[in-house]
């Protein structure tokens, strides 16, 4: 209990600081954050009060604590150029980018266990020798390129796989549940995810492998095989399911990470998630709205950070006795 | 082999020492005819990245500079500082890059005629070069007024005159609007070219027809939508769904001049009167008949301070008032000949029945209408909202019933963020109207070469691209000084290197595609004529560095 305190209250730092890290950035940027939308025919006066409507004429450590009292409400601001609530705007692009997101990660992961635990039991082999450089290759490829000669090739060249959208121009669904579950949807996901998940499955591939092959050291793997017990129930039974515990961390990390990263897999594939949105923020230089993205990035980010520290000290108690001592 | 080079060196440097020595007397002497050194000048841009053209054009331009003596450093920024700095630190930079968008309420020429160089814009409006000359500024005042067409036209040709002779911007190009269809799904006959704009425009999208079975119009938007609101100039991809929703009295038409649209007809009965007569069987979407309060409602809501943006296009409104049972009379403070252009063919009609309540709700908060976002968007013009998601894709269908119904069933806008795949998408039928091309044109007409049925369409745009100096700043301030500067810059090979080939040179603030109003001038690069007309000023190159005049002195400091 005191374990989960700590680390709550740890995460609620992060969270403070990086909130703070944001508000100061930008508006310590060199230019108006109004400037890029009041329109040089507006009035002084109508100036003024499009500034007054964003908080903009009060003194910086007033706005501070406006915006840290919005932010324990739950409100992230009003975007510049949309002019709606940021918090709609995120949680609206919200849905796809973790779609595309967890399915990316459970493809990369399933794909990594598996590899990596064949890998490790390949030790020593020709097949080893030439998936673990193959491996480091498509994870070290820049995710636009890997994603463009996937677009070229499968959806302009073959035409297996539509090149960009979430869904068919005008395409009908009677719900978002519908829409999400549609071969349709699954159809224009497939490039984006399988972007995602080759350059995803470099990590879990290459922990499983170097964690079961410490693992194939262990006493009891030297026993099964003393006991006489088959090769593939000594790999998957006894090894690969010990080898999992740091694989299973890294999924929750890699989580968080990738909700902020999608930035250029959902450019190249015009997928409307989050990074998309923080893109065009940025780029029009909407403040509220790139501020939020952010601090919405980071809380998905730390919040998994947490949820991986709770599951390894429910996997490996002696985490959690470590703390204590 | 390695005394070689120590030979040459010394032999260089003996040499260079000889005809210094030689030609000191010369120098020394030229030194006194002239002022002050000319200050480093900084030539602001947009960042490489966010805009390569203008970043482009301005190493040009700095080239050219370079050659007249003048030391000046290209300095590319994000685009919200250089407008902070642009904007509101008018008396701190010497030379930026701009541009002005075409929009077709420019199609009358009144808006920039006025705003860009009227005195009474220099301190916080358009005029920020700081441009003032009282001649300008009468002819500018009259041509407003006028509204008899071949005197205003007289009066716009003096006024280019005199921008042209006293060039307050060093106009570069005009560039080129790129799209292209399929022509397997639109006839090519009936994608419009309208003056200004090109062939993506209100026109095409209502008045295109299918060429085969397919009766979607598929486009696409490079980036996402901000919001679908006729209270709020949101952006120009914005306003082609505000374009074909909401129905306006007149429409600027494919030659660039006001045309009645909702309205029957639009009668002037004396300079600051006219009277709109209404067509009749005019519907909402919600099915509710469009009543002659909903027009006056729809003039009076931007008036009231909600929508700023909308609000500088009905302030010479000063009164209106219900004539029998279809017309609405419009009294002016003032004559206005862009009235027609700039006030009916802008303003959208919107529904009071919708738009009251809600303007009554935002009285007293400090939100304006434009953070009020219809859920479902309800106007009077020829296509409906079906549905719409801002990040991806907005949906329109044709209303059947309306006087001017579209000829295909769907409109369909759909957010592409990447270039090569927009054009793959073309390709392949996921779009068949590229109507947002940022990327090459040359890929374009190689993709037209190679798959049947894609046809391009290039038109000059409204829009223009210069080099703003800063008047307030010498030398800058001195006629002559621009005059030189202007003519050092080569406008032909601006095009050829910066835009491809997609854009054509610009003399003037009012475009050459809006060739009712436009002035043509021939107009040579020549830096030898540009150092004369420094010379005949009085500046001198000294040490291969422009000065100024006898008895200036430099007293300014390079933007930091």
């Amino acid at each position: 209990m005191r374990y989960l305190a700590s680390r709550l209250l740890q995460m609620l730092l992060v969270l403070w600081v990086v909130a703070t890290l944001l508000f100061l950035m930008f508006r310590l940027m060199p230019a108006d954050p109004t400037s890029a939308f009041i329109d040089p025919t507006f009035t002084m006066e109508q100036q003024e009060q499009m500034r007054a409507a964003f908080g903009l004429d009060k003194p910086l450590w007033q706005q501070y604590l406006i915006y840290f009292a919005n932010l324990a409400r739950g409100e992230f601001g009003q975007s510049f150029f949309q002019q709606r609530p940021v918090l709609e705007i995120l949680l609206s692009a919200l849905p796809n980018t973790l779609v595309l997101t967890v399915s990316a990660l459970l493809l990369a992961y399933l794909f990594g266990v598996l590899a990596g635990a064949w890998l490790a039991w390949k030790r020593g082999s020709r097949v080893e020798a030439a998936a673990v450089p193959a491996v480091l290759t498509v994870r070290a490829a820049p995710e636009f390129w890997l994603g463009m000669i996937l677009l070229a090739v499968f959806g302009f060249g073959l035409g297996w796989f539509p090149s960009g959208g979430a869904n068919s121009a005008g395409a009908r669904f009677d719900s978002e549940l519908a829409r999400i579950l549609s071969l349709d949807f699954l159809a224009h996901m497939a490039l984006p995810c399988l972007t995602l998940a080759l350059y995803l499955q470099g990590l879990p591939l290459l922990l499983m492998r170097s964690t079961m092959l410490e693992v194939m050291q262990e006493d009891y793997v030297t026993m099964a095989r003393m006991k006489g017990l088959p090769e593939s129930r000594i790999v998957l039974r006894h090894a690969a399911r010990n080898a999992l515990l740091p694989v299973v961390t890294a999924f929750a990390l890699g989580l968080g990470a990738t909700v902020g990263g999608n930035v250029v897999v959902e450019s190249v594939f015009s997928w409307p998630g989050l990074g998309r949105v923080l893109v065009t923020a940025v780029a029009a230089s909407d403040y509220p709205l790139a501020q939020g993205a952010f601090l919405l990035i980071t809380v998905v980010l730390v919040v998994m950070n947490f949820i991986a520290d709770l599951l390894y000290s429910v996997l490996d108690p002696r985490v959690t006795h470590g703390a204590r001592g | 082999m390695t005394d070689m080079p120590f030979l040459h060196r010394r032999a260089l440097l003996l040499g260079g020492t000889v005809l210094a020595a030689a030609s000191a007397p010369g120098v020394r002497a030229l030194a006194q005819q002239a002022g002050g050194q000319i200050r480093r000048i900084v030539l602001l841009s947009a960042a490489q990245a966010s805009d390569p053209q203008e970043f482009q054009a301005a190493q040009l331009v700095a080239q050219a500079w370079r050659q007249l003596g003048l030391d000046v450093e290209v300095r590319g920024l994000p685009r919200p500082q250089l407008s902070d700095i642009v904007w509101r630190s008018r008396d701190r930079w010497d030379t930026t890059m701009w541009r002005m968008v075409g929009r077709p309420e420019r199609s009358d020429p009144d808006e920039l005629v006025y705003n860009l160089f009227h005195s009474s814009t220099r301190d916080t409006g358009f005029n920020f070069v700081g441009y003032l000359n009282p001649q300008y500024d009468a002819v500018a005042e009259a041509q407003r007024r006028e509204l008899d067409q071949a005197r205003r036209r007289a009066l716009i040709n003096e006024a280019q005159q005199i921008v042209m002779r006293d060039n307050p911007y060093f106009f570069l190009v005009y560039p080129q609007n790129v799209v292209a269809f399929n022509s397997r799904v639109i006839r090519r006959e009936t994608v419009v070219d309208q003056a200004g704009i090109g062939q993506r425009n209100f026109w095409t999208f209502n008045g295109a027809e299918p060429a085969g079975q397919q009766r979607d119009l598929i486009c696409n938007a490079a980036e996402a939508l901000n919001a679908i609101n006729p209270l709020y100039i949101s952006g120009a991809i914005d306003s082609w769904v505000t374009d074909l929703v909401w129905d306006r009295l007149m429409r600027v038409g494919p030659d660039g001049l006001p045309r009645p649209w909702s309205a029957e007809s639009v009668t002037y009965v004396n300079p600051t009167t006219l009277d709109v007569k209404m067509r009749a069987g005019l519907k909402w979407h919600d099915g509710r008949p469009v009543t002659l309060d909903d027009v006056i409602f729809s003039f009076q809501a931007p008036a009231g301070g909600k929508s700023p943006m909308y609000r500088p296009f009905v302030i010479n409104i000063a009164n209106m008032e219900k004539i029998g049972d279809d017309t609405v009379r419009f009294t002016l403070r003032e004559a206005s000949a862009s009235f027609l252009t700039a006030t009916l063919a802008k303003i959208n009609l919107i529904p009071k029945h919708v738009w009251e309540p809600v303007l009554a709700r935002l009285e007293g908060t400090p939100q304006n209408a434009e953070s009020y976002q219809e859920p479902q968007p309800i106007g009077s013009g020829p296509w409906k909202v079906t549905r719409f998601r801002l990040q991806e894709e907005v949906l329109l269908e044709k209303v059947a019933d309306h006087f001017a119904a579209p000829k295909f069933d769907r409109w369909i806008l759909r957010v592409v963020t990447n270039t090569e795949a927009s054009l793959g998408m073309l390709r392949r039928g996921e779009i068949n109207f590229l109507s947002d091309y940022r990327g090459d044109p040359a890929l374009l007409q190689q993709l037209a070469r190679q798959v049947p049925g894609i046809e391009v369409a290039a038109a000059t745009d409204m829009g223009f691209r210069f080099v703003a100096p800063n008047l307030r700043r010498p030398p800058f301030d001195d006629p002559e000084f621009r005059r030189a500067l202007m003519t050092a810059i080569n406008r032909n090979l601006m095009v050829q290197a910066a835009w491809n080939g997609f854009a054509v040179p610009a003399n003037s603030h009012v475009s050459a595609a809006l060739t009712a109003w436009h002035l043509p001038e021939q107009h040579r690069a020549n830096i030898q004529q540009a150092r004369q007309i420094l010379e005949a000023a009085g500046y001198r190159v000294v040490n291969n560095r422009l000065h100024y005049p006898a008895g200036r002195q430099e007293t300014l400091q390079p933007l930091q």
